[in-house]
């Protein structure tokens, strides 16, 4: 008898005529599913450092399971031991206790309370574990490549079979509490993986040798789980289907799929396709990876494997999924990031308001703040990890309706209208240009992805107009128009102010501005400076060098790209040495002459670099309109680069921290 | 635009032979630092031994990023090689990185090294010096080996420290069995 948790009938949604693979219902185990989505276990560093779920993950949860729309909802992976060396990350939920379960079940009954159907993860962090402890565990002891990671200790036969109890004991806690889909996590550097993976696991004894020796702890956990889940609660794993490590030997793709034949023959009744580990060089996930890139790994999959095959990985809009699972090569679409973006994600494709969606832009911010300890944050999303406040997530309305003058259209001003307009005000965004978006107009003809970018101002663009916002295009701000005005409110969301060139030569014709030479208004020679070795330099630089001009890139940070989030700087400084960009940081332009500019090092030193244009990136606040407003008394915000020049997601959450402010 | 190239340059090249040497004074300064420490029990071998260990174990740690094998392993070789090389170069030594006969077999030499001339300037033997560089190298390759899951050794063939005009060491991959 196939087991239905709840009834759900999208046969009157747009979307279900629109995507019909994604909300037709497939059986897993003996449960049936009514849609293909999944949201897949994330780790969002919410609970308590010692493992107890907080308020804070319940509600972040709970959006999720609301977004999922029936489909799985899956919490962050538990760790199961007591000495904590599962533990990979400072507020990962715990199960090794019993004391743990009420917490548990809290998010058991948020995700069953939105009718979606709770799933439970199992996740011993192995090589990438014991986040608050001296030694990690790992089938034998390969030395960390990345310092960040703990020694590793070789687990011994009885530490072994002791994991092996504790993913057991960890299950029946999870069934406890009320979760109705069990997983194990057997990808990117964790222990699982670390056993099947032959970089990682150099055993002799019987849990090494050849693939199937290395699936063996896999094998026992599964046949071990499966027993206690019973035929009712189906029982997955996530699996590398490349691990891609080949730079230190690790796994075939031939072996994955072996892992895979292993795995299904051990009992599970789905697996989750992943590529790559924590560890690996070839970028997988970030926005200079095309989406649907992976595809073709779950296809590998399907052809190995009878079971249901679910996949993540750059699948960030519906019709990839939809497809995919059309032509067979797919069976459930997961997400982790378009989620974290968008929690409603999959609600919104279902109720036919794609427009509506705060697309995730792969900048893999949520994982660097991870990694660091830090509690979850998204870079287009305000909202995310502050679920649980109520006057944030959804403030209410403003006491006293204003009228708000927002001078900018770009990601700052957009944001912050339609949330002031949404809590009641009459909002009016004055942009100078004839087009919405401000800097992002020309920061996404940037290369490597960035393109993306823009889906951010579609969504604001969106907003403002369901929330009644008055668009003034073609229209500059000015003293007078204020004054003329008098709104109760201005917000300056102008951006920044290009620096100039204080130096001899700065005024020459041949220096001029990044926005000019990517919205395609100059043209420049063959040899080209730029200025400021933050992201607008780094994406300009990389737009001309993909023109085949000579790039120099000097900057006056210590490092490039100070204002890119690590996770994603390493691709970038790949990038400007692949296309042959030279790259002079801490230094500075001292002069621009005829033909080359005099550039002086930090700590003095001077030699010339010849080109024939410079592009100035550096900014600078904007201080513009400021004194007319506070002179005439009127309520001032500055917000985005005309405060502080930063990067996109600093605009968009200071325009939202004022919307919901003002 | 004036631009003095020379004068540049010069400063440049003054201040790097500075950091440079300052590289080994620190070393034997801290080697004094220790032996002071320790007392007179202690055997100024065996802490400078000791001392070369954890810096050999700390540069092999540092080459784990940079090293891969995707062009195979004679690639890989010729690499940790150049690396090993490059620890050197920056200290202000030449050193040439050649392709043994043998397969999986290379020889570094250094033709030019600055850590003898220290040695001598802080009144340390110059056997110590040579038994350092070899402990160094060795530690280097300790994670290295396990990391790639390899069997590589580098044994010193000549010393510029022992009056033979070079240090010359063959790394090599050791057959299985030996």
């Amino acid at each position: 008898m196939v087991k239905q948790l709840f009834e759900w009938d999208y046969s009157s949604y747009p979307g279900a005529k629109r995507y019909p693979h994604l909300f037709k219902p497939i059986q897993i185990g003996n449960l049936m599913i009514p849609n293909r989505i999944k949201y897949a276990a994330t780790e969002d560093n919410l609970n308590t450092h010692d493992g107890f779920v907080t308020d804070a993950d319940v509600a972040y949860i709970r959006e999720r399971a609301k977004g999922v729309v029936g489909g799985i909802c899956t919490m962050q992976g538990v760790y199961m031991d007591r000495k904590r060396q599962g533990q990979g990350y400072v507020g990962q939920a715990a199960a090794w206790d019993d004391q743990f379960i009420p917490g548990l079940k809290r998010l058991a009954d948020a995700i069953h309370e939105e009718k979606a159907i709770a799933g439970f993860q199992l996740m011993h962090c192995g090589r990438v574990g014991a986040v608050e402890v001296e030694y990690c565990q790992g089938p034998s002891v390969v030395p960390q490549r990345l310092r960040i990671f703990r020694p590793v200790q070789e687990m011994t036969r009885e530490d072994i079979k002791q994991c092996v109890k504790e993913h057991v004991e960890a299950a029946r806690r999870g069934l406890e509490a009320g979760f109705d889909v069990m997983e194990i996590s057997g990808i990117v550097g964790y222990l699982v993986s670390n056993f099947i993976s032959s970089y990682t696991n150099r055993r002799k004894d019987e849990y090494g040798g050849d693939i199937r020796g290395r699936m063996r702890f896999a094998v026992e956990i599964i046949q071990e789980v499966k027993k206690i889940c019973g035929k009712d609660v189906p029982l997955g794993i996530r699996l590398c289907a490349e691990e891609l490590l080949d730079d230190v030997r690790g796994n075939t793709p031939e072996e994955s799929m072996i892992s895979y034949q292993i795995a299904e023959e051990a009992g599970v009744d789905y697996i989750s396709v992943t590529a790559g580990w924590q560890e690996s060089i070839v970028p997988v996930i970030s926005r200079d990876v095309p989406m649907g890139s992976w595809i073709h790994l779950a296809k590998r999959a399907k052809e190995h494997v009878k079971v249901p095959i679910q996949m993540a990985y750059r699948l960030f809009r519906p019709d990839l999924p939809n497809k995919a699972i059309g032509e067979g090569a797919l069976d459930m679409w997961e997400m982790c990031r378009p989620m974290i973006a968008d929690p409603h994600m999959p609600k919104k494709v279902l109720e036919g308001r794609e427009e509506d969606i705060r697309h995730c832009v792969a900048c893999n911010l949520c994982l660097a703040r991870l990694f660091r300890d830090a509690p979850m944050t998204c870079y287009i999303n305000p909202v995310c990890a502050h679920e649980s406040d109520p006057r944030y997530a959804s403030p209410p309305p403003a006491e006293e309706k204003k009228r708000v003058m927002i001078v900018g259209g770009g990601p700052a001003g957009l944001e912050c209208a339609y949330m002031a307009a949404r809590r009641g005000h009459d909002v009016h965004v004055y942009e100078k240009r004839k087009e919405l978006g401000g800097e992002i107009l020309e920061a996404s003809k940037a290369p490597y992805g960035d393109e993306e970018l823009m889906t951010c101002i579609h969504y604001q663009k969106a907003q403002c107009e369901k929330a009644g916002v008055t668009f003034h295009l073609g229209t500059e701000v000015t003293a007078d128009r204020i004054r003329e005005e008098m709104p109760d409110s201005v917000v300056l969301a102008t951006g920044p102010t290009f620096s100039k060139i204080r130096t001899k030569g700065g005024d020459q014709p041949c220096v001029v501005n990044v926005l000019d030479v990517l919205s395609g208004k100059v043209q420049v020679g063959e040899k080209v400076v730029v200025w400021g070795n933050r992201k607008p330099g780094i994406g300009v630089a990389l737009y001309l060098a993909k023109q085949k001009k000579k790039v120099t890139l000097i900057g006056r940070d210590r490092s490039a790209g100070f204002d890119i989030n690590p996770s994603f700087k390493w691709r970038y400084m790949i990038y400007l040495a692949q296309n042959g960009v030279t790259l002079y940081n801490d230094c500075d332009i001292e002069e621009v002459g005829e033909g080359e500019v005099m550039v002086k090092t930090y700590d003095g030193y001077r030699f010339p670099v010849r080109c024939e244009h410079v592009v100035v990136t550096e900014r600078e606040g904007n201080e513009n309109l400021k004194q007319v407003v506070q002179e005439e008394g009127i309520e001032l915000f500055v917000i985005g680069d005309a405060l502080v020049p930063r990067n996109l997601s600093s605009a968009v959450h200071d325009g939202y921290r004022i919307g919901i402010r003002i | 635009m004036a631009f003095d190239a020379e004068k540049e340059i010069t400063k440049l090249w003054r201040n790097l032979h500075n950091a440079q040497s300052e590289i080994q004074r620190t070393w034997y300064r801290w080697r004094q630092a220790a032996l002071d420490g320790a007392g007179s029990a202690v055997n100024a071998l065996e802490v400078s031994l000791k001392a070369a260990e954890v810096t050999g174990k700390e540069i092999g740690k540092g080459m784990l990023p940079r090293l891969n094998w995707l062009k195979g392993e004679e690639a890989w070789l010729m690499n940790l090689a150049n690396q090993i090389a490059g620890q050197w170069i920056n200290h202000g030594a030449v050193v040439t990185v050649g392709k043994g006969e043998q397969p999986f077999e290379v020889f570094i030499k250094w033709e030019r090294c600055p850590w003898p001339t220290f040695a001598k300037e802080y009144g340390v033997r110059m056997e110590e010096d040579v038994l350092c560089c070899d402990r160094i190298l060795q530690s280097m390759l300790v994670d290295v080996n396990v990391f790639f899951n390899v069997h590589y050794e580098i044994e010193t063939l000549k010393a510029i420290p022992r009056g033979e005009g070079v240090c010359l060491r063959r790394l090599h991959r050791v057959k299985q069995g030996e």
